[in-house]
């Protein structure tokens, strides 16, 4: 296919602004998919986004779509996730594209993600075409919307195309739009092959699959390739389109969007940005590939089972080929033996991580209590980062603790700002600016301590604003902060999966409540189990879980002593899903206690 | 407690007939008909024919206990056929085993009892479940309180080697006070044997419906658990300790020496819809001992269809009613004496579970041994048979979770 017939491009949005919708509506009119095959939001083919309702990984589809004169062009779409937590899909969907659509709901106008994503879209050069969404709901306000655009983001709307995704309307208009506004890829057909690895998964029975933007050159089916980050001569097995399903083809030309096996089975080999090349003529140099994506987040995960530790290394191995933005490595906890530290993007993130290693790989995992990485500064002048609480280093031999900060962009109606403000100060937050935006919009910028936003900030956020502020950040460097480590312990045994860092002057709060929490989550069982909370071997919260009074079925049945059996072995199979540290047994949801706590 | 190995085999005769059904109970059981009522007994002695063809120990069975349902609703004659019909195909000691009769006191009179001990009856199992009118109309019985007391004297009187009444406590609304005049009624009346459930919801039953639409309110836990203490301390204190969580004994003799079968694995045979039956299988087919004790030794259970209609038509057939079975290792036998034993107040006898299992169940589980020995829910005695680990009554009230909480390991 010569390049002037290509268009690659991605949806870009706030998380709910229609972006699927539009997908789906974009598949109707090229015919991808029959009417039988068709369901809302049909590109979201994970069971868990499919249950929740959102994008989680970013989905790519080749259509044909003929112009209304008469041309067939190829259109490679990325529908790519809205949330915070899910950026980084975004970022590297925008790599393998010229344009991107950036869609804004026209009854809620523009949003925390609207901006943060398009600003990426602009670092990146793409051609942005705005969409209005949703004209069909009776608060839409297409044209303030419009100057919204323009105002607060510093585009040019005046082309902006109001559509309803929902029900079709104007959508014909967006294929012509992007048809026209969207540029062809550039590269260059005769330059030795390089292609960008933007995304990867692991096929059980065909071992990894790339998927690749050709650059430069072609790619042909039984050439030998290179991946050049990693150095790994392979050669190609197959390569496809995605319509979606899979349509196998010979060749992949420049500005081509397609997916690759190689002989890959090995998962080391290959690495989300890397560029394929020909192993007979190389190219130079490899293209740009992606920024590292930053954990913000750190939780340890633990298999229930020990022994399960390899099966878990593997899975955490294939699912980070299809989800480069979590960090993981070996770690070990007295109390869950052997596992894994590992970074996310955010909660969310986290949470998804584990549903899908649980889900997709059939493991049984403990999660601890989610927290940021520091950066400890110690007497002798090292610098030890620390996303482990414990393996914070005595407090005698620390100078300083340094704590990330964020700087996050709050975009609220003007009624709610006393109650963000009060919450951002709670927070330890430190205002930086705070624009109005006509409207009655208020646009906030706030540093504020990553450990403070992690866990529920976002949540009393929309609590405070009855769900109408937006939130976005991003890393901005360290600060020293007064934190501590506090510590739980199990009848006078400390567990190091259950201790957390905590700010001094939330201390005593926190203490309380995680203790308390906790008193609620342990089940009563046969001894008595005494909970505390102590900062440097102080207690400052007690909490007792009075031993089980009555547990006995009054009668034995007859003969019936099978059915008592059963009873047993079943209250004995539950048990092995607690974690039994000395004697007791405390459930899995107990190591996140933290993220139940009123704050 | 002799080895079980040692114990003769007991006899179970189920009679699955109320005259109506309560609004608590879950067992297999239903209000039948006269035809249905006045052919059971055949039913039952053609099932005895059956299984008398395949029950595996050729030992006498001293104890016959027929169970129910409400078996005092079955004429004596009936009974008495089916006794008779034992005796002919099974072994039963002799001169005569010891056999049990549930009865609901409204069938107690003074000729019915005559005509049981005729019958060869020693125990008399009164389902009297409270002598308090109130507790008796919500539990849906069809006595009062005064007939209860007539039926325990008059059973007294007819000369029964034990009187037994069984009591049910935790009534939703239950106060101490209530079932302590229950417990004072029933020691005044001086039976040799009480037994005291908890009452239990079950999902399909109708107070189980009840509850799933709040229109019944379960007690509270804590609550139960004060009942279940009042109830092991009152009696001990009268002159009835536990033997077991529900069981309490004026003496050893008034102990049941049925119900204790399923609790050492000592084979029953059990007929009759929804019985169980269990018996040891020699480890080494060619043994052929029915004494099949030792190490190796494995258990065979098995229990009859539940519903009336589904096993008499086995039985017409000539087939044996079963509904399904199940063969216990080691592993399961070792499992269930922890649970059973630690259901008792004699416990686990330590020596025998370690011959058996070969699991010495102090090195094993020291540390939890330890525990909850100072957490007063255990004790290890010294017996002259041996060592024994045995609950007290704090040990009792969490029982299940007591036998949950210890490792078995296999042996190595
Ligand atoms: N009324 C109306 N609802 C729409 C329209 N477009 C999308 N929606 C609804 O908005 C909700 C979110 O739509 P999605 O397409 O899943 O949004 P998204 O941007 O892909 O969301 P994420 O991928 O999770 O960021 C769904 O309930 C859609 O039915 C529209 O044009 N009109
Ligand atoms: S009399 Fe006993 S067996 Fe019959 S229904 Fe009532 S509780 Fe159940
Ligand atoms: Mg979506």
């Amino acid at each position: 296919m010569d390049q002037q017939h290509i268009r690659n491009f991605c949806i870009i949005a706030h998380i709910d602004h229609g972006k699927s919708t539009l997908a789906d509506r974009l598949l109707e009119l090229t015919g991808a998919l029959s009417t039988r095959e068709m369901q809302a939001q049909v590109l979201d083919s994970m069971e868990l986004e499919r249950e929740r309702g959102i994008t989680i990984k970013a989905h790519t589809v080749t259509l044909r779509h003929r112009t209304a004169d008469g041309e067939e062009v190829r259109l490679n779409l990325i529908d790519t996730p809205g949330h915070v937590d899910f950026s980084y899909e975004v970022s590297r969907s925008l790599a393998a594209c010229e344009g991107a659509l950036l869609v804004v709901d026209a009854s809620q106008g523009v949003e925390a993600q609207t901006l943060a994503n398009a600003y990426l879209a602009v670092e990146q050069g793409l051609e942005l075409v705005p969409v209005l969404n949703k004209i069909d709901l009776p608060a839409a306000e297409p044209e303030r919307v419009r100057e919204q655009i323009a105002q607060v983001v510093g585009i040019d709307a005046s082309e902006s195309l109001a559509i309803s995704a929902k029900s079709g309307d104007g959508v014909a208009a967006v294929l012509a739009a992007l048809v026209e506004r969207i540029p062809p890829p550039g590269g260059d057909p005769g330059a030795p092959l390089r292609a960008l690895v933007f995304d990867a998964s692991y096929d059980p029975y065909r071992g990894v699959r790339c998927l690749v933007r050709v650059v430069d050159g072609e790619m042909t089916v039984g050439q030998p390739v290179r991946f050049m980050g990693v150095g790994h001569d392979d050669q190609v097995a197959e390569l496809g389109i995605l319509t979606p399903r899979a349509v196998p083809v010979e060749r992949l030309g420049a500005g081509e969007v397609g997916y690759l096996f190689a002989g890959l089975k090995e998962l080391r080999r290959v690495r989300v940005g890397d560029t394929v090349t020909s192993s007979r003529q190389p190219a130079i140099a490899p293209l740009p590939g992606f920024r590292e994506a930053k954990p913000m987040v750190f939780a340890g995960l633990y298999p229930v089972d020990s022994t399960a530790f390899g099966e878990l290394r593997e899975a955490l191995e294939k699912l980070s080929l299809n989800d480069s933005a979590f960090s993981f490595q070996a770690d070990t906890s007295q109390a869950l033996g052997f596992g894994f530290r590992c970074g996310f993007l955010g909660l969310l993130h986290m949470e998804i991580v584990q549903e899908r290693l649980e889900r997709e790989f059939g493991l049984d995992l403990i999660t601890t209590a989610p927290g940021v990485e520091y950066r400890v500064l110690t007497t002798r002048g090292e610098v030890v980062e620390v996303s482990n609480p414990a393996q914070m280093p005595d407090p005698g031999s620390i100078e300083a603790i340094e704590e990330p900060v964020i700087l996050a962009t709050i975009l609220t109606p003007d009624a709610y700002l006393g109650g963000i403000l009060k919450l951002a100060q709670e927070r330890r937050g430190e205002q930086i600016s705070m624009e109005y935006l006509g409207g009655g919009r208020v646009l906030l910028v706030y540093r504020l301590p990553l450990a403070e936003v992690v866990l529920d900030f976002f949540d009393r956020l929309k609590s405070v604003s009855r769900g109408y502020a937006s939130l976005d950040y991003h890393l901005d460097g360290y600060r020293t902060g007064d934190l501590v480590r506090l510590d739980l312990l199990v009848n006078g045994e400390p567990v190091d999966a259950l201790a957390t860092i905590v700010h001094r002057s939330g201390a005593y709060q926190r203490a309380r409540g995680l203790a308390a929490k906790l008193g609620e989550m342990i089940p009563r069982q046969l001894f008595e189990v005494v909970i505390q909370a102590a900062i440097h071997n102080r207690v400052i919260a007690r909490e007792v879980v009075r031993p089980l009074r009555k547990n006995v079925i009054a009668k034995c049945y007859g003969g019936d002593i099978t059915r008592k059996r059963k009873l047993l072995e079943r209250q004995k199979e539950g048990k092995k899903r607690l974690k039994r540290l000395g004697r007791v047994d405390i459930p899995q949801e107990a190591f996140l206690a933290v993220l139940r706590v009123e704050t | 407690m002799a080895p079980t190995h040692r114990s003769l085999p007991g006899l179970y005769l189920h009679v699955p007939f109320c005259s109506a059904i309560c609004p608590y109970c879950d067992f297999a059981v239903l209000r039948a008909g006269g035809a249905i009522r006045a052919r059971f007994a055949d039913r039952l002695i053609a099932e005895v024919a059956i299984a008398a063809a395949s029950w595996p120990d050729p030992r006498p069975f001293d104890t016959v206990y027929f169970g129910g349902g409400t078996p005092s609703l079955l004429p004596p004659g009936d009974l008495a056929r089916v006794l008779a019909a034992c005796a002919d195909r099974l072994p039963l000691a002799s001169p005569a085993p010891w056999v049990f009769l549930e009865a609901n006191p409204e069938d107690v009179t003074p000729g019915a009892c005559a005509a049981w001990r005729r019958l060869g009856v020693r125990t008399l199992s009164l389902g009297v479940q409270s002598f308090d009118d109130d507790a008796l109309r919500f539990l849906g019985r069809r006595h009062t309180g005064r007939q209860a007391r007539t039926a325990v004297e008059t059973a007294q009187a007819a000369g029964f080697d034990t009187v037994s009444v069984d009591l049910i406590f935790g009534l939703p609304g239950q106060t101490a006070a209530a079932w302590r005049r229950d417990l004072e009624v029933a020691v005044g009346l001086s039976p040799g044997h009480l037994s005291c459930y908890q009452l239990t919801i079950h999902p399909r039953t109708v107070f189980g419906v009840r509850a799933a639409r709040g229109q019944l309110v379960e007690l509270p836990d804590t609550e139960q658990a004060a009942l279940f203490d009042l109830t092991h301390r009152f009696l001990a204190d009268a002159g009835w300790p536990a033997y077991e969580v529900s069981n309490f004994a004026s003496s050893p003799e008034h102990r049941s020496r049925h119900n204790r079968k399923y609790w050492d694995h000592t084979p029953y045979l059990g007929l009759g819809p929804s019985a169980h039956s269990f018996a040891l299988v020699p480890a080494s087919a060619h043994a052929g001992r029915a004494d099949a004790g030792g190490a190796s030794a494995r258990g065979h259970r098995w229990w009859n269809e539940r519903h009336l209609r589904v096993w008499e038509q086995y039985v017409v057939a000539g087939k044996r009613p079963v509904a399904g079975e199940e063969l216990l290792g080691p592993p399961a036998l070792a499992s269930e004496t922890l649970l059973l034993g630690l259901r008792t107040t004699a416990g686990v006898d330590l020596d025998a579970f370690a011959a058996r299992y070969g699991i010495d169940l102090l090195e094993t589980n020291h540390a939890l041994v330890t525990r909850l020995v100072r957490a007063g829910r255990l004790q290890v005695r010294e017996d002259p048979q041996g060592q024994r680990l045995a609950p007290t009554v704090r040990g009792l009230a969490v029982a299940d979770s007591l036998a949950a909480a210890f490792d078995l390991p296999l042996p190595t």
